[in-house]
C-alpha cells in the first residue's frame, strides 16, 4: 500500500513535469511537440535523477555517520564542485562541458581529500572525523571560490554564483544519459549494503560481532554516497534539503530497516526534485525559481506533517 | 540680464543648501560654494569646482571624460577603459566595495559613486574625511542626462553638462516617435541573453531595453519589468526570438560554449547561428555614448537580418 502510494506520487510527478511548463503545449501536441520531447522530458528526468540520487546518498550517510543532519553537502563535495566550476568560468574553458566536468573533477578532489582525513584517525573511517573534514574542505574551497569571484576581474564569474545554487536549466538527453551510464553502480552499491548498514545502527562494535565488515562496509557506503553526489552537483549545482530530509520523511513512513528505506528514499527524493522543478518552472512564469527554494517550501511542510502523524501514533 | 539670473540661481542654491543643513545640523555653506543634490538625496557642496576626482563607476568615468573633465581624474576603478586615456589613470579597485582608504590616499576634493547601498555607506565615510563625495545613478537612458547636468554643475563644466544632457533627451524623446524600421516590416524580435546555465535574460528595466526600442526591434522579455530576470530555456524556445544578443568584451573571441549544447539547440536562432555579439564596454554601461551605441546596435541587426 505504502509502495503503492509511492509508486503513484512519483508517476504523478513526471507526469505534471512534463504536462506543465511556462510554454503552452496542449494535450494533443504533447507527443510531437519539440519543447517537451528535447526540453521537458530530458527535463523531467535529471530531476528524477538527481531528486533519487542525493536522497539516497542522504539516507547512505546518515546510516554510516549514525548522525540526522547528515547531508551530502557535508561532505565537502559541494564546495570542491563550486571551486571547479568557478575555475572553469575564469580559465575561459568554452567547451559546452567543460562546467560540468570541471564541477566533477573538483567534487572528486574534494572528496579524496576529505577521505584521507578521515583515514587520519588510523585505518577506520571515523565518522566524526568525516564529518568535520567535510565541514572544513568544504568552508576552505568556499572561502578560495569567494576569493577568486571577488578578486577576479571577469564579471562573468558573479554569474557562477547562480549555477552554484542549484538548477536543472543544463538537461538534455546528453545529461541524462550520462547519468543513467554513472549512477547504476553507486546506487547499486548502496542498496546492497542495506544490512550491514541496519547492523552499524547498532554501534561499530556490536556490528562487528554481528558480523559486518565494518570498515569495507564504511567505505563502500562513503565512496559510493560521495560518487553519487558529485554527479548529481556537476548536473544540476547544489541542490540542497533533498539529502537531508527525504531520508528521515521515509524512514517516518518505513522505519529503519534499510532494506526498504533504501529504494524509497530514491523514489520520494526523486519525485520531490520533479515536483519542486515544476513548481520552480512555472509559479513565476516566464521567470524561474531556483528550484532550492522550492524543494525546501514543498518538503519542509510535508516533513512536518509526518512528523506530527509519526508522533501522534 | 546674465547677472540677474545668475544670481537668482545661487540664491536658490543658497535658499536650499540653508534647508538642508538645518536638516542635517551642518555649518552655513559660504557664498560661493557648489551645492547639489545627488541621486541619494544627499546635499553635496564643494567650495570651488573639484581638482582632484576620483570616479568609481565606468560610466563616470566615460560621462567626465566627455564633459572634459577627464584631465582633473585622479583615480578609476579596474573596470574603467574607455576612453583609452582612461587607462593612464591609477586604479583604486573595483568600486564595488570601495576600499575608502585606497580611494582617500588619491587626495580627492571630490569622489563619485554609482548608487547601491553599500556605496552610501561608502559615501557617508568619506564626508566624514571631509572628502565631498556624490552618488549618480545611472542605470538607465534617461539617468544619463540628468547625471551630466549634475556632474557639469559640480565640476564646474555646466555647460557642456547641459548640452550633453540636452542631447541625449532629443534621443529619448525620438524613440517614443520612432517607427519600425521600414513600414510593412515586422520588428526584429530579439532576446538579449547574458548567462547560459541558469538563462538569464534582459527585462524591460535595463537600458539594453532602450536601446532595443530605439532601434526599433523589439525584446521578446519586455513584458518581464526587471532589468534582468531568471528564465527557463522553455520559455526562451516559446518566445522564438530571432536573434540573440550577447554581450562580450572580445571581438574576435570564439563563440561561447553553450551555444553548441544540446538543450540550446531547442532556440531556432542558436539553430540557425542568428547571434550578435556587442562589445559590453559600449553596450553594458549608460553614457555619453548612448548615440554611438544606437548606430552600431542598428548596424549590427542590418548585418544579421539583411
Amino acid at each position: 500500500m505504502r509502495w503503492l502510494g509511492l509508486m503513484v506520487v512519483v508517476v504523478l510527478a513526471l507526469a505534471l513535469a512534463v504536462v506543465l511548463g511556462p510554454a503552452h503545449v496542449s494535450l494533443a501536441d504533447l507527443t510531437t511537440s519539440d519543447i517537451v520531447r528535447s526540453l521537458r522530458l530530458p527535463r523531467a528526468l535529471l530531476a528524477f535523477l538527481v531528486g533519487g540520487s542525493l536522497a539516497l546518498a542522504g539516507a547512505g550517510l546518515q546510516a554510516l555517520v549514525r548522525n540526522p543532519l547528515a547531508d551530502p553537502s557535508l561532505l565537502g563535495l559541494s564546495g570542491g564542485a563550486g571551486l571547479g566550476a568557478v575555475l572553469a568560468i575564469a580559465l575561459h574553458l568554452n567547451s559546452p562541458w567543460a562546467l560540468p566536468l570541471a564541477a566533477f573533477a573538483g567534487a572528486l578532489g574534494a572528496m579524496a581529500l576529505v577521505y584521507r582525513l578521515g583515514l587520519v584517525g588510523g585505518a577506520e573511517l571515523d565518522p566524526r572525523i568525516l564529518i568535520l573534514a567535510g565541514v572544513a574542505v568544504g568552508a576552505f574551497t568556499a572561502a578560495v571560490t569567494t576569493a577568486l569571484v571577488s578578486l577576479s576581474g571577469a564579471a562573468e564569474l558573479r554569474n557562477a554564483f547562480l549555477w552554484l545554487w542549484g538548477g536543472l536549466s543544463g538537461a538534455s538527453w546528453d545529461s541524462v544519459l550520462l547519468l543513467c551510464v554513472y549512477a547504476p553502480l553507486p546506487v547499486a552499491v548502496l542498496l546492497a549494503a542495506a544490512r550491514p548498514l541496519d547492523l552499524l545502527a547498532l554501534g561499530e562494535e556490536p556490528a562487528r560481532h554481528l558480523g559486518a565488515d565494518v570498515e569495507a562496509v564504511k567505505r563502500r557506503v562513503y565512496l559510493a554516497a560521495s560518487l553519487l553526489t558529485a554527479a548529481a552537483v556537476a548536473v544540476s549545482g547544489v541542490i540542497g534539503f533533498v539529502g537531508l530530509v527525504v531520508p528521515h520523511a521515509m524512514r517516518l513512513l518505513w522505519g529503519h530497516r534499510h532494506r526498504p528505506l533504501l529504494p524509497a528514499a530514491f523514489l520520494g527524493g526523486g519525485a520531490l526534485l520533479a515536483l519542486s522543478d515544476t513548481v520552480a518552472r512555472v509559479a513565476v512564469a516566464p521567470r524561474e525559481l531556483p528550484v532550492g527554494i522550492v524543494t525546501a517550501l514543498i518538503g519542509v511542510p510535508v516533513f512536518v506533517l509526518l512528523l506530527r502523524r509519526w508522533t501522534a501514533s | 540680464m546674465r547677472r540677474w539670473a545668475h544670481r537668482t540661481h545661487l540664491a536658490g542654491f543658497l535658499l536650499f543648501a540653508v534647508a538642508a543643513c538645518g536638516r542635517e545640523s551642518r555649518h552655513a555653506p559660504s557664498p560661493g560654494r557648489i551645492s547639489v543634490v545627488d541621486d541619494a538625496g544627499r546635499t553635496v557642496a564643494v567650495a570651488q569646482p573639484p581638482t582632484r576626482i576620483v570616479s568609481l563607476s565606468p560610466a563616470v568615468t566615460e560621462l567626465l571624460f566627455a564633459l572634459g573633465a577627464g584631465d582633473r581624474l585622479v583615480g578609476r576603478t579596474t573596470w574603467c577603459d574607455y576612453p583609452p586615456a582612461a587607462r593612464r589613470i591609477p586604479s583604486v579597485g573595483d568600486g564595488l566595495n570601495p576600499n575608502i582608504e585606497a580611494v582617500a590616499a588619491r587626495h580627492p576634493d571630490l569622489v563619485v559613486l554609482y548608487r547601491s547601498a553599500l556605496n552610501e555607506t561608502a559615501a557617508a565615510q568619506l564626508a566624514r574625511l571631509g572628502i565631498a563625495a556624490v552618488v549618480v545613478q545611472q542605470d538607465r537612458l534617461e539617468d544619463i542626462a540628468r547625471a551630466a547636468r549634475l556632474l557639469g554643475h559640480l565640476s564646474g563644466t555646466a555647460r557642456a553638462g547641459d548640452s550633453l544632457a540636452a542631447a541625449l533627451e532629443q534621443l529619448v524623446a525620438s524613440s517614443r516617435v520612432l517607427p519600425p524600421p521600414s513600414p510593412g516590416r515586422p520588428r526584429t524580435r530579439v532576446a538579449f541573453v547574458v548567462w547560459d546555465n541558469p538563462p538569464v535574460v534582459i527585462g524591460a528595466g535595463s537600458y539594453l531595453d532602450e536601446l532595443a526600442g530605439l532601434v526599433g526591434a523589439a525584446n521578446v522579455f519586455h513584458d518581464i519589468a526587471a532589468a534582468s530576470a531568471t528564465v527557463g530555456l522553455e520559455t526562451i524556445v516559446s518566445r522564438d526570438p530571432d536573434l540573440l544578443v550577447l554581450l562580450r568584451d572580445s571581438a574576435t573571441a570564439e563563440p561561447p560554449g553553450f551555444l553548441r549544447r544540446p538543450e540550446w539547440r531547442a532556440v531556432r536562432a542558436v539553430r540557425q547561428a542568428r547571434i550578435v555579439y556587442l562589445s559590453g564596454s559600449l553596450f553594458a554601461r549608460p553614457g555619453p555614448r548612448a548615440a554611438e551605441a544606437v548606430a552600431e546596435f542598428r548596424r549590427r541587426l542590418e548585418e544579421a537580418m539583411p
